[in-house]
């Protein structure tokens, strides 16, 4: 409401400047001269100007992204902030060149930037959505297209520029389109693998690898940029303080790019070459399903050094994220350093030792698992003991027999929970549907790769809707005597 | 979601949304409030910021370590579980909402007005109406 009047008094005002020029010199080119000779009616026109701006970015996002998320906003407004200080930093290296060109370049660099930003988080939120569109397709496309065009016209002019010029504020501007255009490139590589992985009908097992790899190599062509950037600015300048910002964090996202294929690909190589199959006996001795994926394991299973098992794929896919056992955190990379260095006979208690005092009898539920949820938080540290972990235990009780969760634990965290009384957690819905508490995750799960374009699960989801049908909770057992209760209530994508 | 017996979120009743990614459980899901909280640990438009839902990779207060990270073990009733704990006991190190760890740390008689009155809210009870 107040952007609609501070806009409609823009207009009025630069209608009043003008008319008031024209009316004073009744021809074209004396209006212009009279206007421009005075600084009020200038001032004017440049915050019309900015208006006109502003109004052009609205309907540029109207056109190319339809309504901001809430983290979309809060992203842009964010880091547009830093970019108008690191503008103004830039200012200040370039106060002989200082225009009001300058500034419209300015204002146009930072106006093309705020879209890539958006183009980027779009992009990555195609990976959460469930349902993309067609429009969202060609919504993107065009943008990217729109925006890399753009930033290599700049670069060109600027490097164009440079040559005849010599090295002017056209160098910043060369170098600033450069980096839109890597982060342009490395969209549109995200892009095409959230594409091909949204065809495919079941998760795509090296996409993340992918992903790892577009980073390296993008983030490779930035810190090289930021470099020679750096140097020519010092070599014909001063340093650019205002570089020294994004280039920290792009060296930083490089490292960790860095960090990240090694690390994976080293996890991924042990569990090929180090860690045994189940063999079937192991995976009938204990409750076979795996963690990751919840279905059953029959074949093609992986057992770590700590003894939990998994799909060999599925665990591919944790390792290309996380270098540590999904069940019990343990380190991987360094439990097979460990393995390699222990003499064989030693080998199948050590890695198990820390939490073997913990291990559920096998045909129980859920496994604990050290520090949860809370074990190692701040409030619940204990420096000298060992941490205790909280056990949940599925029990069935009941006329209806409804699945029971029985949590116990004895971090102090949960003392508190448990000094009002033992907390039960029971799941039931209002119809009769009784699901267990794997049932009811493994339902959420299917029901999420089911809506996200999966037909493999349809008879689950089914069963999921029905459930979800009957406005399920979760609720506290001993809620009927006035103990905390948890409602859940709802299982929503994001909108 | 009902706020913990003998804190002063108790009697409260809080809708939330949590929001799974494609790569559910490789990824942990998200969990959002979807009415007006203050909380030392929950963002100003309701997003939840407890470590079981942070990837070990990231690590936005710095000081988390891994052990307490998201892993495809946890599951639906852990996350409530813990965010039902963090409802009784805020975590005001990790401050989500700057504001509300201040006074949940140095005024926390005023902490718990506030929090009466979202609970009043939250069950549809104007300031009006009971005062
Ligand atoms: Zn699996
Ligand atoms: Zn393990």
């Amino acid at each position: 409401m107040r952007g609609a009047a501070l806009t409609t008094a823009s207009f009025v005002l630069t209608a009043a400047v003008v008319g008031h020029a024209y009316y004073q010199k009744k021809q074209f080119y004396p209006s212009v001269v009279y206007i421009t000779k005075s600084n009020p009616s200038m001032a004017v026109l440049y915050i019309q100007a900015f208006v006109f701006v502003i109004l052009m970015g609205k309907l540029v996002k109207k056109v190319f992204f339809g309504q901001l998320r809430a983290s979309e906003m809060e992203h842009l407004i964010e880091r547009s902030w830093y970019a108008v200080t690191e503008t103004c930093l830039a200012f200040t290296v370039f106060r002989d060149d200082f225009s009001p060109k300058f500034v419209a370049m300015f204002t146009l660099l930072l106006f093309l930037k705020c879209f890539h930003w958006l183009a980027e988080d779009r992009v990555d939120y195609m990976e959460r959505s469930p349902v993309i569109s067609v429009l969202f397709h060609l919504r993107v496309l065009t943008l990217l297209l729109f925006l890399g065009t753009l930033d290599s016209l700049w670069v060109n002019f600027a490097y164009h520029s440079t040559l005849t010029k010599g090295a002017t504020v056209q160098l910043v501007f060369g170098f600033e389109y450069a980096i839109l255009f890597t982060i342009i490139c490395s969209v549109l590589l995200k892009y095409v693998l959230h594409t091909i992985d949204l065809q495919s009908e079941n998760p795509w097992e090296n996409k993340a690898v992918y992903m790892l790899y577009t980073d390296l190599i993008m983030g490779f062509i930035k810190v090289f940029l930021y470099t020679a950037f750096v140097a020519i600015m010092i070599k014909i300048h001063t340093f650019p303080l205002f570089a020294i910002r994004p280039m920290y964090l792009t060296m930083r996202s490089f490292k960790k790019a860095v960090n990240d294929i090694i690390m994976s690909r080293r996890a991924i190589r042990n569990m090929n070459t180090l860690y045994p199959d189940a063999t079937p006996e192991e995976l009938a001795s204990m409750d076979n399903v795996c963690i990751i994926c919840r279905e059953d394991m029959n074949t093609a299973c992986k057992k770590l050094p700590c003894n939990h098992i998994f799909h060999t794929s599925c665990l591919r896919s944790w390792f290309q994220r996380q270098q540590t056992c999904p069940t019990c955190r343990m380190d991987v990379l360094r439990a097979s350093v460990r393995q390699i260095q222990q003499p064989p006979a030693q080998q199948p208690q050590q890695p198990q030792q820390p939490q073997a005092n913990n291990m559920p009898q096998p045909g129980q539920a859920m496994p604990p698992f050290p520090g949860y949820p809370f074990g190692s938080h701040p409030f619940s540290r204990e420096q000298d003991s060992p941490m205790l972990p909280l056990e949940v235990l599925l029990l069935h009780q009941g006329s209806r027999n409804l699945p029971l969760l029985e949590v116990t634990s004895n971090s102090p965290r949960h003392r508190l929970l448990k000094s009002h009384r033992q907390r039960h957690l029971l799941l039931s819905t209002s119809k009769s549907f009784n699901f267990s508490s794997r049932d009811y995750d493994r339902a959420i799960y299917n029901y999420h790769r089911c809506t996200a374009g999966c037909t493999r699960y349809s008879t689950k989801c089914n069963a999921w809707d029905a459930w979800n049908a009957s406005h399920a909770t979760i609720y506290d057992a001993s809620s009927f005597s006035n103990d905390a209760t948890i409602w859940f209530t709802q299982v929503t994508h994001l909108a | 979601m009902s706020g913990p017996e003998g804190t002063c979120f108790e009697g409260g009743v809080f809708p939330a949304k949590i929001i799974f990614p494609t790569d559910y459980p490789l990824t942990p899901p998200k969990m959002k409030f979807t009415c007006e909280m203050f909380h030392p640990n929950i963002y100003s438009d309701g997003r939840v910021c407890i470590s079981i839902l942070h990837a070990p990779g990231d690590d936005p207060m710095g000081y988390e370590s891994s052990a307490e990270r998201w892993s495809p073990v946890q599951s639906v009733e852990k996350i409530l579980l813990s965010v039902v704990s963090m409802l009784a006991e805020p975590n005001a190190e990790s401050g989500a909402n700057v504001d509300a760890s201040k006074m949940w740390r140095d005024e926390r008689e005023l902490f718990n007005r506030r929090a009466k009155e979202i609970v009043k809210k939250s069950l549809g009870l104007d300031k009006t109406d009971t005062s």
